[in-house]
Protein backbone atom coordinates (compact mmCIF):
# COMPACT_ATOMS: atom_id res chain seq x y z
CA UNK A 1 0.00 0.00 0.00
CA UNK A 2 0.92 3.23 -0.28
CA UNK A 3 3.17 5.33 2.38
CA UNK A 4 3.75 8.58 0.81
CA UNK A 5 3.65 10.52 3.78
CA UNK A 6 1.97 11.03 7.16
CA UNK A 7 -0.97 13.23 6.88
CA UNK A 8 -1.00 16.25 8.54
CA UNK A 9 -3.89 17.63 11.40
CA UNK A 10 -7.18 19.09 9.42
CA UNK A 11 -6.92 22.32 11.30
CA UNK A 12 -3.03 23.46 9.67
CA UNK A 13 -3.76 22.88 6.39
CA UNK A 14 -3.58 25.58 3.83
CA UNK A 15 -2.77 23.02 0.91
CA UNK A 16 -5.95 21.47 1.14
CA UNK A 17 -7.60 25.43 0.34
CA UNK A 18 -4.82 25.90 -2.35
CA UNK A 19 -5.77 22.78 -3.88
CA UNK A 20 -9.45 22.95 -3.55
CA UNK A 21 -9.30 26.69 -5.57
CA UNK A 22 -7.22 25.37 -8.37
CA UNK A 23 -9.90 22.31 -8.83
CA UNK A 24 -12.54 25.00 -8.96
CA UNK A 25 -10.65 27.58 -11.22
CA UNK A 26 -9.93 24.37 -13.81
CA UNK A 27 -13.55 23.02 -13.52
CA UNK A 28 -15.79 26.80 -14.07
CA UNK A 29 -13.08 27.35 -16.64
CA UNK A 30 -14.76 26.17 -20.33
CA UNK A 31 -14.28 27.77 -23.35
CA UNK A 32 -18.05 28.38 -23.11
CA UNK A 33 -17.92 30.92 -20.09
CA UNK A 34 -14.95 32.36 -21.39
CA UNK A 35 -16.86 33.70 -24.67
CA UNK A 36 -19.68 34.68 -23.10
CA UNK A 37 -18.34 36.66 -20.71
CA UNK A 38 -15.68 37.83 -22.90
CA UNK A 39 -18.28 38.77 -25.35
CA UNK A 40 -20.41 41.03 -22.89
CA UNK A 41 -17.31 42.31 -21.64
CA UNK A 42 -16.47 43.35 -25.25
CA UNK A 43 -19.96 44.72 -25.43
CA UNK A 44 -18.98 47.28 -22.51
CA UNK A 45 -15.84 48.50 -24.64
CA UNK A 46 -18.15 49.25 -27.75
CA UNK A 47 -20.52 51.48 -25.24
CA UNK A 48 -17.40 53.23 -24.61
CA UNK A 49 -16.50 54.26 -27.82
CA UNK A 50 -20.36 55.31 -28.22
CA UNK A 51 -19.92 57.48 -24.71
CA UNK A 52 -17.13 59.60 -26.61
CA UNK A 53 -19.28 60.66 -28.71
CA UNK A 54 -21.13 62.31 -25.98
CA UNK A 55 -20.40 66.04 -24.81
CA UNK A 56 -20.14 64.98 -21.58
CA UNK A 57 -17.77 61.93 -21.60
CA UNK A 58 -17.23 61.48 -18.45
CA UNK A 59 -20.90 61.08 -17.13
CA UNK A 60 -21.19 58.85 -20.03
CA UNK A 61 -18.62 56.75 -18.99
CA UNK A 62 -19.99 56.50 -15.55
CA UNK A 63 -23.43 55.44 -17.15
CA UNK A 64 -21.95 52.50 -19.34
CA UNK A 65 -20.16 51.33 -16.25
CA UNK A 66 -23.45 52.02 -13.63
CA UNK A 67 -26.50 50.61 -15.85
CA UNK A 68 -24.19 48.26 -18.09
CA UNK A 69 -21.39 47.24 -15.64
CA UNK A 70 -22.73 47.16 -12.20
CA UNK A 71 -26.55 46.20 -13.14
CA UNK A 72 -25.85 43.73 -15.77
CA UNK A 73 -21.85 42.71 -16.52
CA UNK A 74 -20.81 41.68 -13.41
CA UNK A 75 -23.78 40.15 -11.79
CA UNK A 76 -24.44 37.83 -14.75
CA UNK A 77 -20.58 36.84 -15.24
CA UNK A 78 -20.56 35.94 -11.25
CA UNK A 79 -24.13 34.19 -11.74
CA UNK A 80 -22.65 32.06 -14.45
CA UNK A 81 -19.59 30.92 -12.78
CA UNK A 82 -20.72 31.14 -9.14
CA UNK A 83 -23.69 29.56 -9.11
CA UNK A 84 -21.62 26.39 -11.04
CA UNK A 85 -19.24 26.51 -8.52
CA UNK A 86 -20.43 24.05 -6.03
CA UNK A 87 -23.24 23.31 -7.87
CA UNK A 88 -22.08 21.86 -11.20
CA UNK A 89 -20.11 19.29 -8.68
CA UNK A 90 -23.50 18.89 -6.81
CA UNK A 91 -25.50 18.17 -10.36
CA UNK A 92 -22.40 15.46 -11.89
CA UNK A 93 -22.50 14.07 -7.93
CA UNK A 94 -18.74 14.75 -7.59
CA UNK A 95 -18.95 15.94 -4.06
CA UNK A 96 -18.56 13.02 -2.27
CA UNK A 97 -14.80 12.99 -3.46
CA UNK A 98 -14.16 16.58 -1.78
CA UNK A 99 -16.65 16.32 0.96
CA UNK A 100 -15.23 12.96 2.10
CA UNK A 101 -11.79 14.21 3.22
CA UNK A 102 -10.54 15.71 6.29
CA UNK A 103 -10.59 18.79 5.18
CA UNK A 104 -12.83 21.83 7.13
CA UNK A 105 -16.03 22.52 5.37
CA UNK A 106 -15.29 25.88 5.20
CA UNK A 107 -12.94 25.71 2.54
CA UNK A 108 -14.85 24.21 -0.34
CA UNK A 109 -17.05 27.37 -0.38
CA UNK A 110 -13.84 30.00 0.19
CA UNK A 111 -12.35 28.28 -2.35
CA UNK A 112 -15.14 28.44 -4.77
CA UNK A 113 -15.97 32.11 -4.00
CA UNK A 114 -12.18 32.71 -4.75
CA UNK A 115 -11.86 30.98 -7.62
CA UNK A 116 -15.01 32.71 -8.72
CA UNK A 117 -13.49 36.07 -8.03
CA UNK A 118 -10.40 35.23 -9.52
CA UNK A 119 -12.26 34.23 -12.60
CA UNK A 120 -14.35 37.55 -12.77
CA UNK A 121 -12.42 40.23 -12.11
CA UNK A 122 -10.12 39.94 -15.51
CA UNK A 123 -13.44 39.55 -17.44
CA UNK A 124 -15.25 42.39 -15.71
CA UNK A 125 -13.03 44.47 -14.08
CA UNK A 126 -11.03 44.78 -16.87
CA UNK A 127 -13.47 45.71 -19.98
CA UNK A 128 -15.09 48.44 -17.68
CA UNK A 129 -12.46 49.91 -17.12
CA UNK A 130 -11.19 49.75 -20.33
CA UNK A 131 -14.83 51.12 -21.63
CA UNK A 132 -13.84 54.05 -19.37
CA UNK A 133 -10.56 54.66 -21.14
CA UNK A 134 -11.79 54.55 -24.75
CA UNK A 135 -14.04 57.11 -23.93
CA UNK A 136 -11.87 59.74 -22.89
CA UNK A 137 -13.12 59.70 -18.92
CA UNK A 138 -9.55 58.81 -17.50
CA UNK A 139 -10.73 60.23 -13.96
CA UNK A 140 -13.62 57.47 -14.10
CA UNK A 141 -11.52 54.61 -14.51
CA UNK A 142 -10.04 54.04 -10.62
CA UNK A 143 -13.81 54.62 -9.52
CA UNK A 144 -14.80 51.98 -12.02
CA UNK A 145 -12.53 49.53 -11.54
CA UNK A 146 -13.27 49.65 -7.92
CA UNK A 147 -16.39 49.68 -7.80
CA UNK A 148 -16.38 46.66 -10.02
CA UNK A 149 -13.89 44.43 -8.00
CA UNK A 150 -16.40 45.39 -5.38
CA UNK A 151 -19.27 43.94 -6.73
CA UNK A 152 -17.45 41.38 -8.33
CA UNK A 153 -16.67 40.22 -5.08
CA UNK A 154 -19.83 40.67 -2.85
CA UNK A 155 -21.82 38.87 -6.07
CA UNK A 156 -19.06 35.67 -5.79
CA UNK A 157 -20.24 35.12 -2.16
CA UNK A 158 -24.19 35.74 -2.65
CA UNK A 159 -23.89 33.27 -6.04
CA UNK A 160 -21.48 30.39 -4.84
CA UNK A 161 -23.78 30.43 -1.47
CA UNK A 162 -26.69 30.48 -4.15
CA UNK A 163 -25.39 27.31 -5.86
CA UNK A 164 -24.89 25.52 -2.48
CA UNK A 165 -28.47 25.88 -0.93
CA UNK A 166 -30.46 25.75 -4.52
CA UNK A 167 -31.01 23.26 -6.88
CA UNK A 168 -31.73 25.97 -9.62
CA UNK A 169 -29.15 28.13 -8.35
CA UNK A 170 -28.95 30.22 -11.65
CA UNK A 171 -32.81 31.08 -12.29
CA UNK A 172 -32.67 31.95 -8.33
CA UNK A 173 -29.87 34.11 -9.01
CA UNK A 174 -31.55 35.43 -12.76
CA UNK A 175 -34.44 36.69 -10.31
CA UNK A 176 -32.43 38.07 -7.67
CA UNK A 177 -30.58 40.22 -10.26
CA UNK A 178 -33.54 40.92 -12.44
CA UNK A 179 -35.94 41.72 -9.48
CA UNK A 180 -34.13 42.67 -6.64
CA UNK A 181 -30.74 43.96 -7.74
CA UNK A 182 -32.35 45.64 -11.58
CA UNK A 183 -36.20 46.28 -9.89
CA UNK A 184 -36.31 47.03 -5.96
CA UNK A 185 -33.40 48.94 -5.99
CA UNK A 186 -34.67 51.74 -7.74
CA UNK A 187 -38.00 50.93 -6.33
CA UNK A 188 -38.28 53.00 -2.94
CA UNK A 189 -36.00 55.70 -1.37
CA UNK A 190 -33.34 53.83 0.67
CA UNK A 191 -33.96 50.38 -1.45
CA UNK A 192 -30.45 50.83 -2.64
CA UNK A 193 -29.15 50.05 0.72
CA UNK A 194 -30.02 46.63 0.61
CA UNK A 195 -28.87 45.81 -3.18
CA UNK A 196 -24.94 45.26 -3.82
CA UNK A 197 -25.66 46.99 -6.86
CA UNK A 198 -26.28 50.32 -5.12
CA UNK A 199 -23.44 50.27 -3.09
CA UNK A 200 -21.34 49.47 -5.48
CA UNK A 201 -22.86 52.68 -7.29
CA UNK A 202 -21.86 54.23 -4.20
CA UNK A 203 -18.41 53.71 -5.04
CA UNK A 204 -18.24 54.68 -8.44
CA UNK A 205 -19.90 57.92 -7.25
CA UNK A 206 -16.18 58.77 -6.33
CA UNK A 207 -15.17 59.76 -9.49
CA UNK A 208 -15.55 63.65 -10.14
CA UNK A 209 -18.33 65.16 -12.22
CA UNK A 210 -20.55 62.48 -12.18
CA UNK A 211 -24.31 62.11 -10.98
CA UNK A 212 -25.65 58.63 -10.25
CA UNK A 213 -29.39 57.57 -10.36
CA UNK A 214 -28.22 54.83 -7.38
CA UNK A 215 -26.53 55.96 -4.22
CA UNK A 216 -26.52 53.60 -1.11
CA UNK A 217 -24.92 56.19 1.18
CA UNK A 218 -21.42 56.76 1.86
CA UNK A 219 -18.29 55.55 -0.66
CA UNK A 220 -16.48 54.59 2.48
CA UNK A 221 -18.99 52.49 4.18
CA UNK A 222 -19.27 50.62 0.92
CA UNK A 223 -15.97 49.67 1.25
CA UNK A 224 -16.67 47.32 4.41
CA UNK A 225 -20.59 46.27 3.36
CA UNK A 226 -19.72 44.44 0.15
CA UNK A 227 -16.76 42.85 1.79
CA UNK A 228 -19.09 41.94 4.76
CA UNK A 229 -21.84 40.33 2.01
CA UNK A 230 -19.17 38.52 0.92
CA UNK A 231 -18.26 37.29 4.06
CA UNK A 232 -21.96 36.47 5.23
CA UNK A 233 -22.42 34.56 2.06
CA UNK A 234 -19.11 32.58 2.84
CA UNK A 235 -20.69 31.60 6.39
CA UNK A 236 -24.01 31.03 5.14
CA UNK A 237 -22.80 28.31 2.31
CA UNK A 238 -20.19 26.96 4.87
CA UNK A 239 -23.17 26.27 7.30
CA UNK A 240 -25.12 24.92 4.63
CA UNK A 241 -22.35 22.77 3.14
CA UNK A 242 -21.28 21.18 6.59
CA UNK A 243 -25.12 20.23 7.00
CA UNK A 244 -26.22 19.03 3.53
CA UNK A 245 -26.45 15.37 2.77
CA UNK A 246 -24.12 14.87 -0.25
CA UNK A 247 -25.34 12.61 -2.77
CA UNK B 1 -6.90 -11.70 12.40
CA UNK B 2 -8.96 -10.24 14.94
CA UNK B 3 -13.18 -9.71 14.21
CA UNK B 4 -13.73 -6.39 16.11
CA UNK B 5 -16.03 -3.99 14.67
CA UNK B 6 -14.99 -1.30 12.37
CA UNK B 7 -17.91 -0.20 11.08
CA UNK B 8 -21.24 0.03 13.05
CA UNK B 9 -24.97 1.12 12.16
CA UNK B 10 -27.46 0.79 15.22
CA UNK B 11 -30.73 1.17 14.64
CA UNK B 12 -30.05 3.31 11.66
CA UNK B 13 -33.11 4.82 9.67
CA UNK B 14 -33.04 7.28 6.86
CA UNK B 15 -36.50 8.72 5.30
CA UNK B 16 -37.02 11.58 2.96
CA UNK B 17 -39.93 12.87 3.86
CA UNK B 18 -42.77 10.05 3.91
CA UNK B 19 -40.48 7.57 1.90
CA UNK B 20 -38.48 5.49 3.77
CA UNK B 21 -35.20 4.39 2.66
CA UNK B 22 -33.20 2.75 4.96
CA UNK B 23 -35.84 1.32 8.53
CA UNK B 24 -33.81 0.09 11.74
CA UNK B 25 -31.11 -1.30 10.31
CA UNK B 26 -28.23 -2.89 12.69
CA UNK B 27 -24.99 -4.45 12.13
CA UNK B 28 -21.37 -4.43 12.55
CA UNK B 29 -18.43 -5.13 10.07
CA UNK B 30 -14.76 -6.29 11.01
CA UNK B 31 -11.83 -6.63 9.49
CA UNK B 32 -12.20 -8.78 5.79
CA UNK B 33 -14.31 -8.62 3.02
CA UNK B 34 -17.85 -8.38 3.84
CA UNK B 35 -20.82 -7.92 0.43
CA UNK B 36 -23.84 -5.34 0.66
CA UNK B 37 -26.12 -6.80 -1.59
CA UNK B 38 -30.02 -6.25 -2.72
CA UNK B 39 -31.81 -5.43 -5.65
CA UNK B 40 -32.04 -1.79 -6.75
CA UNK B 41 -34.10 0.71 -4.40
CA UNK B 42 -33.31 -1.55 -1.38
CA UNK B 43 -31.33 1.09 0.33
CA UNK B 44 -27.80 0.00 -0.27
CA UNK B 45 -26.55 3.34 -1.29
CA UNK B 46 -28.36 5.66 1.01
CA UNK B 47 -26.52 3.08 3.71
CA UNK B 48 -23.20 3.57 2.54
CA UNK B 49 -23.65 7.17 1.94
CA UNK B 50 -24.25 7.13 5.81
CA UNK B 51 -21.33 4.75 6.49
CA UNK B 52 -19.32 7.54 4.62
CA UNK B 53 -20.83 10.69 6.57
CA UNK B 54 -22.26 11.89 3.06
CA UNK B 55 -25.99 11.47 4.77
CA UNK B 56 -27.23 12.06 8.22
CA UNK B 57 -29.20 9.15 9.65
CA UNK B 58 -32.97 10.30 10.59
CA UNK B 59 -32.49 7.84 13.47
CA UNK B 60 -29.81 5.36 14.92
CA UNK B 61 -26.29 6.10 15.14
CA UNK B 62 -23.48 4.96 12.59
CA UNK B 63 -19.47 4.14 14.06
CA UNK B 64 -16.15 4.24 11.93
CA UNK B 65 -13.85 3.20 13.99
CA UNK B 66 -15.68 4.47 16.71
CA UNK B 67 -16.32 7.77 15.66
CA UNK B 68 -19.17 9.64 13.99
CA UNK B 69 -18.36 9.79 10.47
CA UNK B 70 -20.89 13.01 9.97
CA UNK B 71 -19.20 15.03 12.33
CA UNK B 72 -16.03 14.24 12.88
CA UNK B 73 -14.18 15.25 9.64
CA UNK B 74 -10.74 13.55 10.89
CA UNK B 75 -12.12 9.85 10.54
CA UNK B 76 -11.93 10.76 6.29
CA UNK B 77 -8.53 9.63 7.40
CA UNK B 78 -9.26 5.90 7.43
CA UNK B 79 -11.97 5.81 5.38
CA UNK B 80 -12.12 5.14 1.59
CA UNK B 81 -14.90 5.37 -0.69
CA UNK B 82 -15.53 4.57 -4.35
CA UNK B 83 -18.55 5.82 -5.04
CA UNK B 84 -21.35 4.60 -7.54
CA UNK B 85 -21.52 7.34 -10.03
CA UNK B 86 -19.59 7.38 -12.74
CA UNK B 87 -18.78 11.21 -12.83
CA UNK B 88 -15.00 12.34 -12.94
CA UNK B 89 -13.75 15.83 -12.36
CA UNK B 90 -13.42 16.16 -16.72
CA UNK B 91 -10.31 18.76 -16.56
CA UNK B 92 -7.98 16.07 -14.98
CA UNK B 93 -5.70 13.59 -15.76
CA UNK B 94 -5.79 10.27 -13.60
CA UNK B 95 -2.65 11.05 -11.47
CA UNK B 96 -3.81 14.32 -11.24
CA UNK B 97 -7.29 12.98 -9.70
CA UNK B 98 -5.63 10.49 -7.41
CA UNK B 99 -3.32 12.88 -6.65
CA UNK B 100 -6.36 15.90 -5.27
CA UNK B 101 -7.15 13.01 -3.06
CA UNK B 102 -3.75 12.51 -1.68
CA UNK B 103 -3.43 16.32 -1.34
CA UNK B 104 -6.77 17.05 0.53
CA UNK B 105 -5.82 13.51 2.63
CA UNK B 106 -2.67 15.93 3.78
CA UNK B 107 -0.18 12.73 2.55
CA UNK B 108 3.48 15.04 2.39
CA UNK B 109 4.27 13.34 -1.27
CA UNK B 110 0.49 13.38 -2.98
CA UNK B 111 2.36 12.94 -6.69
CA UNK B 112 4.19 9.65 -5.50
CA UNK B 113 1.71 8.56 -3.56
CA UNK B 114 -1.07 9.06 -6.57
CA UNK B 115 1.40 7.04 -8.45
CA UNK B 116 1.64 4.01 -6.54
CA UNK B 117 -2.06 4.20 -6.03
CA UNK B 118 -2.35 4.13 -9.98
CA UNK B 119 0.10 0.98 -9.91
CA UNK B 120 -2.13 -1.24 -7.80
CA UNK B 121 -4.78 -0.70 -10.13
CA UNK B 122 -2.77 -1.43 -13.00
CA UNK B 123 -2.95 2.35 -15.00
CA UNK B 124 -0.32 4.15 -15.92
CA UNK B 125 0.84 7.04 -13.74
CA UNK B 126 2.34 8.69 -16.62
CA UNK B 127 -0.76 8.50 -18.54
CA UNK B 128 -0.63 12.16 -20.07
CA UNK B 129 -4.70 11.86 -20.97
CA UNK B 130 -7.53 13.43 -19.52
CA UNK B 131 -10.21 11.18 -17.49
CA UNK B 132 -13.09 11.34 -20.38
CA UNK B 133 -10.71 10.16 -22.92
CA UNK B 134 -10.74 6.61 -20.44
CA UNK B 135 -13.13 3.47 -20.56
CA UNK B 136 -15.66 3.18 -18.37
CA UNK B 137 -13.48 -0.25 -17.26
CA UNK B 138 -10.50 2.41 -16.55
CA UNK B 139 -12.17 5.32 -14.83
CA UNK B 140 -13.38 3.02 -12.55
CA UNK B 141 -9.95 1.77 -11.32
CA UNK B 142 -9.15 5.54 -11.01
CA UNK B 143 -11.84 5.71 -8.40
CA UNK B 144 -10.46 2.91 -6.53
CA UNK B 145 -7.26 4.34 -6.90
CA UNK B 146 -8.28 7.59 -5.16
CA UNK B 147 -10.38 5.94 -2.84
CA UNK B 148 -6.98 3.55 -1.72
CA UNK B 149 -4.31 6.74 -1.98
CA UNK B 150 -4.09 7.20 1.53
CA UNK B 151 -3.91 3.51 2.48
CA UNK B 152 -7.33 3.11 4.54
CA UNK B 153 -8.37 0.60 7.23
CA UNK B 154 -12.02 1.11 5.68
CA UNK B 155 -12.78 1.06 2.18
CA UNK B 156 -16.41 1.11 0.96
CA UNK B 157 -17.14 0.38 -2.26
CA UNK B 158 -20.56 0.81 -4.72
CA UNK B 159 -20.52 -1.32 -7.28
CA UNK B 160 -16.62 -1.32 -8.34
CA UNK B 161 -17.17 -4.20 -10.56
CA UNK B 162 -19.35 -2.30 -13.19
CA UNK B 163 -17.74 -1.60 -16.61
CA UNK B 164 -15.02 -3.74 -15.91
CA UNK B 165 -14.29 -6.57 -18.52
CA UNK B 166 -13.85 -10.41 -17.62
CA UNK B 167 -10.21 -9.76 -16.98
CA UNK B 168 -10.22 -6.70 -14.86
CA UNK B 169 -13.04 -7.94 -12.85
CA UNK B 170 -10.73 -10.92 -11.71
CA UNK B 171 -8.21 -8.38 -11.13
CA UNK B 172 -10.27 -6.19 -8.92
CA UNK B 173 -11.88 -9.49 -7.20
CA UNK B 174 -8.47 -9.90 -6.42
CA UNK B 175 -7.06 -6.98 -5.42
CA UNK B 176 -10.16 -6.54 -3.00
CA UNK B 177 -9.46 -9.47 -1.53
CA UNK B 178 -5.66 -8.84 -1.06
CA UNK B 179 -7.13 -5.56 0.41
CA UNK B 180 -9.30 -7.67 3.51
CA UNK B 181 -6.61 -10.36 4.20
CA UNK B 182 -4.61 -7.44 5.27
CA UNK B 183 -6.73 -6.73 7.67
CA UNK B 184 -8.99 -3.90 6.29
CA UNK B 185 -12.40 -3.87 6.66
CA UNK B 186 -13.32 -3.58 2.97
CA UNK B 187 -17.16 -3.34 2.09
CA UNK B 188 -18.31 -3.86 -1.33
CA UNK B 189 -21.81 -3.60 -3.11
CA UNK B 190 -22.60 -5.04 -6.26
CA UNK B 191 -24.94 -7.23 -7.95
CA UNK B 192 -22.86 -9.52 -9.83
CA UNK B 193 -23.89 -12.06 -7.37
CA UNK B 194 -21.06 -15.04 -9.15
CA UNK B 195 -18.07 -11.93 -8.52
CA UNK B 196 -19.37 -11.18 -5.11
CA UNK B 197 -19.22 -15.58 -4.24
CA UNK B 198 -15.44 -14.87 -4.92
CA UNK B 199 -14.81 -11.92 -2.71
CA UNK B 200 -15.42 -13.46 0.36
CA UNK B 201 -18.63 -15.10 2.50
CA UNK B 202 -19.69 -12.26 4.66
CA UNK B 203 -22.69 -10.80 2.95
CA UNK B 204 -25.42 -8.16 4.62
CA UNK B 205 -28.44 -8.67 2.42
CA UNK B 206 -30.88 -5.87 2.50
CA UNK B 207 -34.62 -5.65 1.14
CA UNK B 208 -37.07 -2.82 1.15
CA UNK B 209 -34.91 -0.72 3.09
CA UNK B 210 -34.42 -3.23 5.61
CA UNK B 211 -31.40 -6.05 6.56
CA UNK B 212 -33.20 -9.61 5.51
CA UNK B 213 -29.95 -11.54 6.77
CA UNK B 214 -26.22 -10.78 7.98
CA UNK B 215 -23.51 -13.36 8.13
CA UNK B 216 -22.12 -15.99 6.30
CA UNK B 217 -24.01 -16.80 3.32
CA UNK B 218 -23.28 -20.39 3.11
CA UNK B 219 -24.52 -20.39 6.89
CA UNK B 220 -27.34 -18.40 6.36
CA UNK B 221 -28.60 -21.14 3.47
CA UNK B 222 -28.34 -24.28 5.74
CA UNK B 223 -30.33 -22.19 7.84
CA UNK B 224 -33.44 -21.81 5.45
CA UNK B 225 -34.77 -25.00 6.21
CA UNK B 226 -38.11 -23.77 5.12
CA UNK B 227 -37.29 -23.49 1.48
CA UNK B 228 -36.09 -27.17 -0.04
CA UNK B 229 -32.96 -26.98 -1.66
CA UNK B 230 -32.88 -28.08 -5.32
CA UNK B 231 -30.46 -30.29 -7.08
CA UNK B 232 -29.37 -31.16 -10.48
CA UNK B 233 -29.17 -34.26 -11.08
CA UNK B 234 -27.92 -36.36 -14.61
CA UNK B 235 -28.76 -39.84 -15.31
CA UNK B 236 -29.22 -41.74 -17.95
CA UNK B 237 -33.05 -42.98 -16.44
CA UNK B 238 -34.13 -39.57 -14.80
CA UNK B 239 -37.75 -41.07 -14.89
CA UNK B 240 -36.89 -44.05 -12.69
CA UNK B 241 -34.95 -42.39 -10.56
CA UNK B 242 -37.27 -39.60 -9.95
CA UNK B 243 -39.89 -41.94 -9.11
CA UNK B 244 -37.41 -44.26 -6.56
CA UNK B 245 -36.29 -40.89 -4.30
CA UNK B 246 -39.91 -40.04 -4.16
CA UNK B 247 -40.92 -43.46 -2.86
CA UNK B 248 -37.84 -43.53 -0.58
CA UNK B 249 -38.68 -40.03 1.15
CA UNK B 250 -35.71 -38.31 -0.38
CA UNK B 251 -37.22 -35.96 -2.59
CA UNK B 252 -40.17 -33.60 -1.90
CA UNK B 253 -40.64 -32.47 -5.68
CA UNK B 254 -38.70 -33.85 -8.67
CA UNK B 255 -39.10 -32.17 -12.27
CA UNK B 256 -37.92 -33.61 -15.71
CA UNK B 257 -36.15 -31.31 -17.85
CA UNK B 258 -35.10 -32.64 -21.37
CA UNK B 259 -33.96 -36.41 -22.02
CA UNK B 260 -31.40 -36.34 -19.19
CA UNK B 261 -31.97 -33.87 -16.43
CA UNK B 262 -33.74 -34.57 -13.24
CA UNK B 263 -34.34 -31.83 -10.66
CA UNK B 264 -34.79 -33.36 -7.07
CA UNK B 265 -36.39 -30.62 -4.32
CA UNK B 266 -35.32 -32.20 -0.73
CA UNK B 267 -35.93 -30.78 2.27
CA UNK B 268 -33.17 -32.78 3.99
CA UNK B 269 -29.88 -32.56 1.53
CA UNK B 270 -27.75 -34.93 3.36
CA UNK B 271 -30.00 -37.82 3.65
CA UNK B 272 -30.49 -37.43 -0.18
CA UNK B 273 -27.09 -37.57 -0.38
CA UNK B 274 -26.93 -40.62 1.84
CA UNK B 275 -29.65 -42.04 -0.81
CA UNK B 276 -29.05 -41.02 -4.12
CA UNK B 277 -26.04 -43.54 -5.25
CA UNK B 278 -27.75 -46.87 -3.34
CA UNK B 279 -31.06 -46.28 -5.06
CA UNK B 280 -29.32 -44.99 -8.52
CA UNK B 281 -27.51 -48.40 -8.29
CA UNK B 282 -30.54 -50.73 -7.36
CA UNK B 283 -32.22 -49.05 -10.31
CA UNK B 284 -29.83 -49.35 -12.51
CA UNK B 285 -29.44 -45.51 -13.58
CA UNK B 286 -26.12 -44.03 -14.11
CA UNK B 287 -25.24 -40.49 -12.64
CA UNK B 288 -23.15 -38.30 -14.79
CA UNK B 289 -24.05 -35.28 -12.44
CA UNK B 290 -25.17 -34.05 -9.20
CA UNK B 291 -25.06 -30.44 -8.66
CA UNK B 292 -26.68 -27.90 -6.16
CA UNK B 293 -28.78 -25.42 -8.01
CA UNK B 294 -29.17 -22.47 -5.49
CA UNK B 295 -26.59 -23.20 -2.51
CA UNK B 296 -24.68 -20.55 -4.01
CA UNK B 297 -24.61 -16.72 -3.33
CA UNK B 298 -27.92 -16.21 -5.80
CA UNK B 299 -30.11 -19.06 -4.35
CA UNK B 300 -29.37 -17.53 -1.22
CA UNK B 301 -30.22 -13.98 -1.91
CA UNK B 302 -33.22 -14.76 -4.43
CA UNK B 303 -34.73 -16.76 -1.17
CA UNK B 304 -34.25 -13.39 1.21
CA UNK B 305 -35.64 -10.56 -1.19
CA UNK B 306 -38.41 -13.16 -2.85
CA UNK B 307 -40.00 -14.27 0.45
Amino acid sequence: MTTAGAAASVAARPGALVALYRLLLRTQVTVQRLLGIGALGALAVVMGIFARLDSNSPQAAADVVSSYGLAVLVPLATLWLGTAAIGDLVEDRLLAYLWLKPVARWQLPAAAIMATFTIVLPLTVLPLTASTLVAGASDVAPAALLASALAALAYSGLFVAAGVWFGRAVWVGLTFVLVWENGAAYSAEGAARFTVVGWASSVLGLAPDVELQLDAGRAGVAFVVLPAVAVGAWLAASWRYARADID
Amino acid sequence: MTREPRVIADGVSKWFGPLVAVADVSFDVGPGVTALLGPNGAGKSTMFRMLCGLARPSKGTVRVLGRDPRTDTDVARHIGLVPQQEGVFEPLTAREFVALSARLQGLADPVRAAAAALEQVDLDPSDSRRLPTYSKGMRQRVKVAQALVHDPGVLILDEPLTGLDPRQRVDMVLLLRRLGAEGRCVIVSSHVLGEVERLGSQVLVMSQGRLAAAGDFRELRALMDDRPLRIRVRTDRPRVLAGALLEAGAAVGVRLDGEDVLEVDTSDARALARTLAPVSRDRGARLFEVHPLDADLEGVFRYLVER
